[in-house]
């Protein structure tokens, strides 16, 4: 009997002895975001993530304290946040950034410190192909995006040509350069390639532009409200493919699906749905009631990539070089289905994710590839604008 | 409404702040002493936060005291210096990564590059007076961001630069410095610093200088003096964007990574004017005095704990808690009504407020004296 | 439809690009006769220009979503509102700086504009806002064209509203003071006009429409704090094209601009907007006064 619970409790003591931090007082997690800036609207969404997993580490008895951090959207600010946490607040894992850029320059101070850095929504390829050890992506790279659309184009009929629509960010014009070889690899043809700067309320001429050229596949990548804006003036001005392909971002947001006139019958690819795993109903649920709106995958990303270091935290307590072997070496279920980070085709501690396809089908999201995973059969072509 | 436009009211006469009136001694071993002190920071400060924060200053001094060349002393107010900063920025860059040509050379061309671009911007614009000369440069900055966006094969466009590794320099046989960790971009970004802030020194106290402050002044009159104004307005462009450039590059190769809306933003023009104007603009410490505020003032609204870090304050400072939890969200705004209050309440910025106060109390010192040579009146 | 597929497109793409190019340009035309007609009077480039447009479709966002009631119709309350934000940023502010260095008065509108945008991102956080009428996405046809219903309408308003204001400025004696003092201050003061009162009626108005911009835009664009910005950029394009100061000139530089851009979209969208700086730079070049300005700074 006493040897029983003396061995917990001896064990609890090593590690609080072996750890500073850990033990009775809470691990300290770090949490990079763009808090304010143009990027902030998606940032708040990962807030809310974050926050909806705390509360349920906290069930678990996961007790973690994090400490907050602004990037603005800025590299520089987003290495100033860095140096804080890992120096000044010795803080033990750093969950974020979101932009590809300050993901990208707190990745290189995080594996300079030797700090764990878990990386919920940043989608540059680069970054976890530079063969960091102290760096893990959760969500999946840009060309998961562009391959998982146009195979499900592919499968669904047969389309000879293909438009890229896209704004002139690195998200932008890296989905769309995957995209662009991929669909030649796959016999496409491409018809349009247009790059376009956000931030003016008219994009009509080049919609033309591209209805003239006839595709059978438009190709979008936007930001948050721009894809409404492209397909109100899409519906304008009567393009009509055979299918609209949006590429995650704005063309997966609760706003996007709630304009019914326009996402009708559009597809979108996606890091995340509520059928990806399980408990991922239950937390797109808890989400909208909490704070009155459907999660976006930004959101789901972040729940898991928090979930994740929490699980770790618990195995291996607060030592950063513990902690990384247990995010190395483990493998979760979550709501983003299996998550392990691997190391294969040039990247490393890369989770693979299935990038599901959706649909919007009378104002709902549904998922219609992969075939396995689908709910319903998708629309295809295009039938008319209503 | 199509009025004729009469012309700008001439700008109120700007005596700039002499700090040195002509080269001093005791002023240039004050200057030379400074420095020396801020060489030994490395060897005191080891915390990696307040030696970033360090470079952080030492390149917004670099871009104030630059920007204030032209802005400050030849009064060209140009809001388009991105541009400079990102020719220099994407200069080194794209040598070393698309090239492997080492930044200590690419830095040399990165400057020489800003050089060519500003004398062709110049050309342009130095037709442009008053508030055309701002827009038009303006416009040229985000021509040069579009561009460096739109032509992708040659810049990577939107997808940008991304650093993969500086290689060492080597210096002697058995000296070598490689560039990990904070202390070689210190020095480096504090060498820069000193060597504008000479450079402000030279103009604001040499032939050239004068014939920058005459264009400033007035520009006909200047010319009618035999000052030709498109020749000296690009001198003074010229050693300005060198400056920015020379800064752009270094950011770069200090954040590793960039794109045409990082370094080439209109965001990059405002906040080198407004080091200058919240300093002191024309004069040398100006810039110096708004880059340590404005750099230290954000950095404190957005992480307050770096003066835990500094030691200045405790961990448990009510001070920290409160900017850390009720300023989340709006460090930005307070950051923008702070500027605003000293446009408002000190136009000729920081540095002239104090020489206001040091007047004052100098005044009312010496009424004081009078006072009391003279006790018995009355 | 069979369409030629030439490089350049077809007659049918540049009609279309030039009639939506002309609509979208109504609204640019406001944006701009708005910063015009502060910097007519106060010599004072309009940093916040954007911002303020941004603060129109706020308004009109928030009553919509309340009340339901139209953008377009909702101007009647949103125009006066914000007519009294300019007044008293103008009196608050503005009026403070109008002897300082123009760098100053540079930076004050710049950091008044990123302190309405924060402040906004406090009240609304920085989500997107989406107004959705029943006309957002709508369309005649015409000839083969397609005519946006929201484009058409806002088309329309900018008519009215410009040709009010031409009338007000040109009819009135409010207007012929304000026009007087724009052309010259002192001379107006001289006469016994109320320079500084119609500083803040000319700061008013300037605010007003570009809110009045900031409305029409809100059925068919999004609306989030930052907004603004390629606005500012835009009207500052516009106001140049059509000479600093002149209504005329930028109504018909902002209708210019529209063009430009649509046919720039049509080329190549990359272009689109490096199109209208260049062109921009070109004006202030070759004339500096701008297509119906007389003279030069």
């Amino acid at each position: 009997m006493t040897k029983k619970k003396l061995l917990p409790l001896l064990a609890a003591a090593v590690a609080a002895l072996a750890v500073p931090g850990s033990g009775r007082a809470a691990v300290k997690v770090g949490f990079i975001n763009t808090i304010t800036g143009a990027e902030a609207p998606i940032g708040e969404t990962m807030t809310n993530g974050l926050d909806l997993a705390l509360e349920d580490l906290k069930k678990q008895g996961v007790d973690l304290r994090v400490i907050r951090q602004d990037d603005t959207g800025k590299p520089d600010k987003a290495i100033s946040a860095i140096e804080q946490l890992a120096t000044g607040d010795e803080v033990s894992a750093i969950v974020g950034p979101y932009t590809s850029q300050c993901a990208n320059a707190v990745a290189k101070q995080a594996e300079q410190y030797g700090v764990p850095q878990v990386i919920p929504a940043a989608s540059k390829e680069d970054i976890t192909r530079q063969g960091y050890k102290w760096v893990f992506r959760v969500n999946a790279p840009a060309h998961v995006y562009a391959h998982s659309l146009i195979d499900a184009a592919m499968s669904f009929g047969k389309p000879k040509s293909i438009a890229f629509i896209y704004e002139s960010t690195d998200f932008g014009s890296s989905l769309s350069k995957v995209g662009k070889d991929y669909a030649v690899s796959k016999g496409l043809t491409v018809v349009a390639d247009e790059a376009y700067q956000k931030g003016a309320p008219d994009y009509r001429s080049t919609l033309t532009k591209v209805k003239e050229k006839n595709p059978d596949l438009v190709f979008m990548v936007s930001y948050v409200a721009d894809a409404i804006l492209l397909m109100r003036q899409s519906r304008e001005i009567g393009l009509k493919p055979q299918a609209f392909l949006g590429g995650g971002a704005g063309f997966d947001t609760s706003q996007f699906e709630s304009e019914r006139a326009i996402s009708t019958n559009v597809f979108s690819v996606t890091q995340w749905t509520p059928d990806s795993g399980p408990g991922a109903a239950d937390f797109a649920a808890r989400y909208e009631k909490r704070f009155g709106k459907p999660p976006t995958y930004h959101a789901a990303c972040t729940y898991t990539s928090m979930m994740v270091v929490g699980a770790a935290v618990k195995a291996a307590g607060g030592d950063r070089a513990k902690l990384r072997d247990a995010l190395a070496s483990g493998s979760w279920t979550t709501i983003m289905g299996p998550v392990k980070f691997e190391t294969f085709e040039g990247f490393t501690n890369q989770n693979k994710v299935a990038m599901p396809v959706i649909q919007y089908q009378d104002g709902k999201k549904v998922t219609v590839y992969p075939k396995a995973v689908a709910k319903k059969k998708a629309v295809y072509p295009f039938p008319a604008w209503k | 409404m199509s009025t004729p436009v009469p012309p700008p009211r001439t700008p109120v006469e700007l005596r700039p702040f002499r700090l040195f009136p002509g080269f001093a001694w005791p002023s240039f071993g004050a200057w030379v002493a400074a420095i020396a002190l801020l060489a030994l920071v490395p060897l005191f400060v080891k915390k990696p936060l307040l030696l970033h924060m360090w470079i952080m200053v030492f390149l917004a001094v670099a871009q104030g005291s630059a920007w204030n060349v032209v802005g400050g002393y030849a009064g060209q107010y140009s809001v388009g210096h991105a541009a400079y900063f990102g020719v220099g920025a994407y200069t080194t860059m794209m040598l070393l990564e698309l090239h492997q040509i080492a930044p200590w050379w690419g830095v040399g061309l990165a400057i020489l590059n800003a050089v060519i671009v500003s004398v062709v911007i110049g050309a342009i614009t130095f037709r442009l007076r008053g508030p055309y000369f701002v827009l038009g440069s303006i416009a040229v900055a985000e021509i040069v961001r579009l561009g460096a966006l739109y032509w992708k094969g040659f810049t990577k466009g939107a997808e940008g630069i991304l650093l993969s590794g500086i290689p060492p320099l080597q210096i002697t046989q058995d000296w070598t410095i490689a560039f990990v960790g904070k202390r070689p971009f210190f020095y480096a970004a504090l060498m820069l610093a000193v060597l504008v802030v000479a450079a402000n020194w030279f103009v604001q106290n040499t032939k050239l200088g004068f014939y920058f402050q005459a264009i400033r002044e007035d520009q006909d009159a200047a010319h009618s003096l035999g000052i030709g104004p498109a020749l000296h307005k690009s001198i003074a462009l010229a050693i300005s964007a060198a400056f920015t450039a020379w800064a752009g590059s270094l950011f770069a190769l200090y954040v590793r990574f960039i794109d045409p809306n990082i370094v080439i933003g209109l965001d990059v023009s405002v906040q080198m004017v407004l080091i200058c104007i919240i300093g002191g603009i024309g004069t040398i410490l100006g810039p110096v005095v708004g880059a340590f505020v404005l750099t230290l003032l954000s950095e404190t609204l957005r992480n307050p704990k770096w003066l835990v870090q500094a030691g200045l304050f405790s961990d448990e400072s009510p001070v920290i808690a409160f900017i850390q939890q009720r300023l989340a969200n709006t460090h930005v705004l307070f950051y923008g009504i702070l500027v605003v209050a000293v446009i408002l309440f000190a136009p000729d910025g920081i540095l002239g407020l104090a020489r206001d106060a040091t007047a004052r109390v100098r005044r009312r010192l010496a009424a004081g004296g009078r006072r009391a040579r003279q006790p018995a009146e009355g | 439809m069979k369409h030629t597929r030439g490089r350049h497109g077809s007659h049918m793409l540049i009609l279309q690009s030039i009639l939506s190019g002309i609509l979208v340009g109504g609204v640019y035309a406001l944006v701009g006769i708005g910063l015009t007609l502060i910097f007519g009077v106060m010599r004072v480039i309009n940093f916040a220009h954007g911002d303020l447009l941004m603060l129109g479709m706020y308004a009109t966002w928030w009553i919509f979503t309340k009340t339901g009631i139209d953008p377009y119709l909702s101007l009647v309350l949103t125009a006066p509102l914000l007519f009294a934000w300019g007044a008293l940023l103008q009196t608050a502010f503005i009026n403070r700086i109008l002897g300082s260095l123009p760098q100053n008065q540079i930076l004050l509108t710049i950091v008044l504009g990123l302190v309405m945008r924060n402040t906004m991102l406090l009240i609304f956080t920085s989500d997107y806002q989406i107004l959705t009428t029943s006309y957002s996405s709508s369309s005649f046809r015409l000839f083969g064209l397609s005519v946006s219903q929201p484009l058409l309408y806002s088309f329309l308003v900018t008519a009215v509203i410009t040709a009010a204001l031409y009338g007000f400025l040109m009819r009135t004696d409010t207007g012929q003071a304000i026009r007087a003092t724009a052309q010259d201050r002192e001379a107006a003061q001289l006469m016994g006009i109320n320079v500084s009162r119609m500083s803040i009626l000319a700061f008013g108005l300037g605010t007003a429409l570009a809110a009045i911009a900031g409305a029409l835009l809100a059925p068919t664009y999004y609306i989030y704090p930052d907004v603004g910005a390629p606005f500012t950029l835009k009207a500052f394009v516009v106001v140049v094209l059509g000479g600093m100061g002149s209504v005329v000139g930028a109504t018909l530089g902002g209708v210019l601009i529209g063009v430009a851009e649509s046919l720039g979209g049509a080329w190549v969208a990359g272009l689109k907007d490096l199109n209208v700086y260049v062109l921009f730079l070109l004006i202030l070049l070759f004339k500096p006064s701008g297509l119906l300005g007389k003279s030069r700074m």
